[in-house]
Parts: structure tokens; sequence; C-alpha cells
């Protein structure tokens, strides 16, 4: 996703290795997307689900015309989001 | 006992000379010296040894297409806030002198070594693999973002 976006910047975190920041973002299982820090989902998406979760995340209108996903009860600022 | 056994240096060698048509370049964010303990963030890096030998395998596949670049954190703190880097080790990937935007932080092992070395071969043949409707959604990006993924070696 970076190599198709100049504006993308993407960190693959050991999350053993960094508790800390683990912990700031409520790991809790893996893989654990966080983006722009603020927005989270946690799992494998498929492809458009996941470009949609990224834009949402940065604050972008979601490219897709069906409704965006709902935000879950979890953590605040979290993305729930189900393939469609 | 080395960190990656000499088969699978060799099927590197041998992979990395079909597969990689451009250049890479890796910047290794370090703090030579560290001892093994795990201390505290920003402090000690029980992994940056073992970061540095794996950069290097990587550079020693393909030098002719893979130049590698340390920057110590604790000499050039500067570069690291220019560079947006969190903590050490950390490998960037890029394409040229500049510091990649794919990054790996911690000591990529386990099932994070085939993302590494998948990511320095997209890089090499600039192949992102994305749908043509994804490019275009992500085009709408018009200020940087970060996309973190946590993972674990197994």
């Amino acid at each position: 996703m970076a190599l198709a976006s100049p504006q993308i910047k993407a960190i693959c975190v050991e999350a053993n290795e960094f508790p800390q920041l683990s912990n700031q973002f409520r790991v809790r299982g893996v893989p654990h997307t966080v983006i722009n820090r603020r927005a989270a989902f946690v799992g494998a998406l498929p492809e458009p689900d996941f470009v949609t979760a990224v834009l949402e995340g940065a604050g972008v209108a979601s490219p897709h015309p069906d409704p965006p996903p709902q935000a879950g009860e979890g953590v605040e600022g979290e993305i729930n989001y189900s393939p469609r | 006992m080395a960190l990656i056994p000499e088969p699978v240096r060799q099927q590197l060698n041998d992979r990395f000379d079909t597969v990689l048509t451009g250049p890479v370049h890796l910047t290794l964010y370090t703090r030579p010296g560290s001892s093994r303990l795990i201390l505290p963030a920003g402090l000690g890096c029980p992994t940056c040894e073992d970061a540095r030998q794996m950069a290097e395998l990587l550079r020693d596949a393909a030098p002719e297409k893979i130049t590698l670049e340390v920057v110590d954190v604790s000499r050039d703190a500067a570069r690291v806030e220019i560079d947006g880097v969190d903590d050490v080790p950390t490998i960037a990937i890029g394409s040229n002198s500049e510091p990649g935007r794919i990054r790996f932080q911690g000591l990529p092992t386990g099932t994070e070594f085939p993302a590494l070395i998948d990511a320095v071969e997209r890089v090499s043949r600039l192949e992102h693999g994305l749908s043509e409707e994804s490019v275009t959604a992500l085009a709408m990006l018009t200020e940087p973002a970060e996309v973190m993924v946590f993972a674990t070696p197994t």
C-alpha cells in the first residue's frame, strides 16, 4: 500500500518487542492495525475493506457506495469492519 | 549460531538473483553496542545486533542491487526525528536514498521474515500488487497517513 500511495508510511511492529507501544494501542491479538494512531481494527481484511479502513482512519470519506461501517462498542476510535 | 542458516542464505541469494530488478535502499536505525538486556523504552536494544546481521544478510544476498545505510540513533537524533523513527531496531525499505516508507520495527523473524523479503522484492520491482480500484481510492489521500500493523513472529 505504501508503494501505491506516496502518502502512506507502513510500519510492521513486532508486538512482543515493544510492549509499551502494544499496550498504548491495546493490542490483544494480531494482526492489529492502527491508522494514524487513532483508529484500529483487528484481523486480516480483504483488500477493498483494508483500503476503506485506511481512508476512513485517515479522515477521508469512503470510496465505496456502501454505508460506512459502524463503530463498535470496543475501544474508543476502534473501527469494526466486516468483509462486505 | 548464525541468525539465518546457510541453506536459507543460499536460497535467498538465488531468489534475489532472479527476482530483484531495481535498486533497494535499506536504512537500519540502531543503537550499536546495546546489551541484550530488556530495558524500558528508549534504553537498550536487545535485538539491535540481530537486526544488523539481518540487514547485512539482505544486502549481501544481492550487493549489486541492495544498499545498506546504518544510522546510530544515539549519535544522530536529528536524522531520527526527520525520518520519523520511533524506536530501534527499525529497518526502512526504499527504492532510493530517501528513507523508506515501508518499515519493520523490531526484529522481523518467524512469520515476519517472509514479509520482509516480500517487501524488498516489491520495492525492487515497484509492484504494489493492488487493484486499480484500490490505487484510485488511495489517490484520495492528500495528507500523510501512517498504517501501523502489530504482528508477532508466530
